[in-house]
């Protein structure tokens, strides 16, 4: 990951308009995506994961949204000034983005093939008949069976698990570096689930796309990610690759993510545990840690924000714990490996 | 669609028979007739029309020969005007009310789906606040009250051009049609602003166009392709209506502005109880109003491919 980053955000901070004050949904999130990798954002809902990208592809309303600090930058594009470059919209061309209800996510009144051949017309210039008949070439990769018969059909014609297939097929329409999947399953049951999963990996490997995955879904993680974000009110507590999160998980949040998710391990029969309280309000976010208000570990010093403590390359977690000062060591969370004794996360 | 179309079709056939047997049987329940009226008609007429109508004969009977007569297209006689067949009255005078009516609808199509999506784009600002002040205006204001107003500007204008640039009444030329057309589909128009207005709201924040702007489409595109076609689908629905609306409406306008349109014979033949009149006006005007929701209907079905499906 030594090459510079397709997509570099610094800082990102989006606030919305509310009744009588600003929700701060985004407050300081940094990111990289690098080129061919999967890069998954988790937490749960309302942390602010889903506005981080729709900020990115300019999606959120303004007003009563608003990006008020921090920069995106698109392969040296300033993305948060514009996002045309010679004229050109990035996205659907080098961004391309998925949705969480393919349902709702397209055009009732207009047939499958033409939704996809439009972005093609766009942004290649194709001719009506030339674009659609790529678009049945899409479908057909995207492994829609008849997929001739099927670009001449609506969207009602279609079912989800075949609707998220067509989303695909025009999301790579353009060949784009970077496809932003926002929870693109999870209106979908679990066999669909794993095939949408599937193809989505096959075609990165096809075309070497980055993937931007988001998810609330640990086991989605496990299953696509290279390196995993974990957000919580609105900032990222936590990042590293995939075995950091999962067997070094080195923030509070990130432990209390994983013991709540089902497990078929028979040696973790032990039953799920809750995190205990809720999100925090973003109209008026807890001073410090977002998180001390549920945290088991809190102490005085949460009331001041921490500091990213790198732990291992590419590891890093915002929490005060791992301070050479601090007196605990709770022995289910990850420590710098030349600090912490050699214990099996997992134990 | 060729099943969908014919499915209407049979089912207006059918609401056209029951528009025929109400306006009869309502007809003869009315007391008094035109033959007992004080200038008695001479015994040879009224045995011919007993003969053409039976109306010597049980009701039940005289339903079945109107019923006879209507499929043949026979409206009958007017019993009030001198050798003039109610075929007649409607080939000469719907044309004139049909044109108004064409231009009033279109008039009132085009200008609420351009206000209204206007308005949904300038939501909360200045154009959109007073375009719906106007609206309120629109529908509130009886059309007799828009039509002698419009009359009296059309003197005014005339006054001040110092020739005649826009007829004040009757019928013949373009310039004659157009003011009486637009008074006629005003409130239509204001309606189908505020219906388009919100309908286009709602589109504005489906999924589909959050979609269409992550493809990168030109705003051009999305606001035409995506969310025009979408947004007009409920303001087609209520299209059907609105031509009954502007029909109706009509009479008041014809007769302000003097135009010799059906309007005036259908109001003037209840005042006299030409019970032929009465009935072939009613039952044509019927038969056209669900000839135009049948032409909606199928319109709405080439917009929205969802309603081609039979169940």
């Amino acid at each position: 990951m030594s090459s510079s980053p397709l997509l570099s955000v610094r800082d990102l901070r989006v606030d919305f308009a509310a009744h009588g004050g600003r929700v701060q949904a985004v407050r300081g999130v940094s990111l990289d995506v690098h080129r061919g990798q999967t890069l998954a954002i988790v937490g749960e809902s309302g942390c602010g994961k889903s506005v981080t990208v729709q900020s990115l592809m300019g999606l959120i309303p303004t007003p009563p949204g608003r990006i008020h600090g921090g920069s995106a930058t698109l392969m040296g594009h300033d993305l948060l000034a514009s996002k045309m470059i010679d004229g050109q919209d990035i996205r659907g061309r080098l961004v391309s983005m998925i949705f969480q209800d393919p349902m709702s996510s397209l055009n009732p009144t207009m047939n499958i093939g033409d939704q996809i051949a439009e972005t093609l017309q766009v942004h290649k210039g194709l001719s009506h008949a030339d674009a659609f008949r790529r678009a049945i070439e899409l479908l057909d990769m995207s492994k829609i069976p008849e997929a001739g018969r099927r670009a001449k059909q609506y969207p009602f014609e279609f079912s989800g698990g075949m609707l998220q297939r067509a989303m695909i097929a025009m999301s790579i329409a353009c060949e784009p570096a970077i496809l932003i999947a926002d929870e693109p399953t999870t209106a979908l049951d679990v066999t669909i689930q794993a095939q949408i999963l599937d193809l989505l990996k096959e075609l990165q490997a096809e075309t070497g796309m980055a993937i931007v995955l988001i998810t609330h879904d640990l086991g989605v993680v496990a299953r696509m990610a290279d390196r995993v974000l974990v957000m919580y009110a609105g900032e990222i507590v936590e990042q590293g690759s995939v075995d950091d999160i999962f067997y070094r998980s080195a923030h509070p949040y990130t432990l209390g993510l994983r013991r709540a998710m089902p497990s078929n391990d028979p040696q973790m029969s032990q039953s799920l545990l809750a995190i205990e309280g809720s999100p925090p309000d973003l109209f008026d976010p807890p001073k410090g840690c977002g998180y001390h208000p549920r945290c088991e570990h809190a102490m005085q010093a949460c009331l001041e924000s921490p500091p990213a403590y790198g732990l291992d390359p590419g590891h890093s977690s915002r929490c005060w714990l791992h301070h050479e000062q601090t007196s605990q060591r709770p022995d289910a969370l990850y420590f710098q490996s030349s600090q912490g004794a050699d214990h099996d996360p997992l134990g | 669609m060729w099943k969908y179309t014919f499915k209407r079709i049979v089912l207006g056939l059918v609401t056209i028979w029951f528009i025929a047997t109400a306006t009869f049987f309502a007809m003869h329940s009315v007391p008094g007739d035109p033959l007992s009226s004080d200038k008695a008609t001479s015994e040879r007429i009224r045995a011919n029309l007993e003969a053409k109508y039976g109306l010597d004969q049980p009701l039940l009977s005289q339903y079945f020969i109107y019923l006879g007569n209507l499929a043949k297209g026979d409206l009958g006689i007017s019993f009030t005007q001198e050798n003039r067949s109610v075929n007649d009255i409607i080939r000469e005078h719907f044309p004139i009310s049909a044109t108004l009516g064409i231009l009033a609808l279109a008039f009132a199509a085009l200008g609420g789906i351009l206000w209204g999506a206007l308005t949904a784009l300038y939501r909360n600002r200045w154009p959109d606040t007073v375009i719906m002040l106007l609206v309120i205006l629109g529908i509130s204001a009886p059309s007799f009250v828009v039509a002698a107003f419009s009359q009296y500007g059309i003197v005014n204008l005339n006054m001040w051009a110092g020739t005649n640039i826009l007829p004040v009444g009757g019928w013949g030329s373009v310039g004659h049609m157009l003011i009486p057309a637009a008074v006629l589909g005003l409130s239509t128009m204001a309606y189908l602003t505020r219906l388009m207005r919100s309908s286009m709201l709602e589109v504005v924040n489906t999924d589909y166009v959050r979609t269409a702007t992550a493809k990168g489409l030109p705003p051009a595109l999305i606001f035409t392709r995506h969310q025009l076609r979408n947004a007009m689908l409920p303001v087609i629905t209520v299209l059907g209506p609105a031509i009954a609306g502007i029909t109706t409406g009509g009479f008041v306008v014809e007769i302000v502005f003097a135009i010799p349109g059906l309007g005036r014979f259908f109001v003037e033949a209840v005042q006299q109880l030409d019970y032929t009149v009465i009935m072939g006006t009613t039952v044509f005007y019927g038969a056209f109003l669900v000839g135009m929701v049948i032409l909606v209907d199928i319109v709405y079905g080439v917009i929205d491919p969802r309603v081609r499906v039979d169940q």
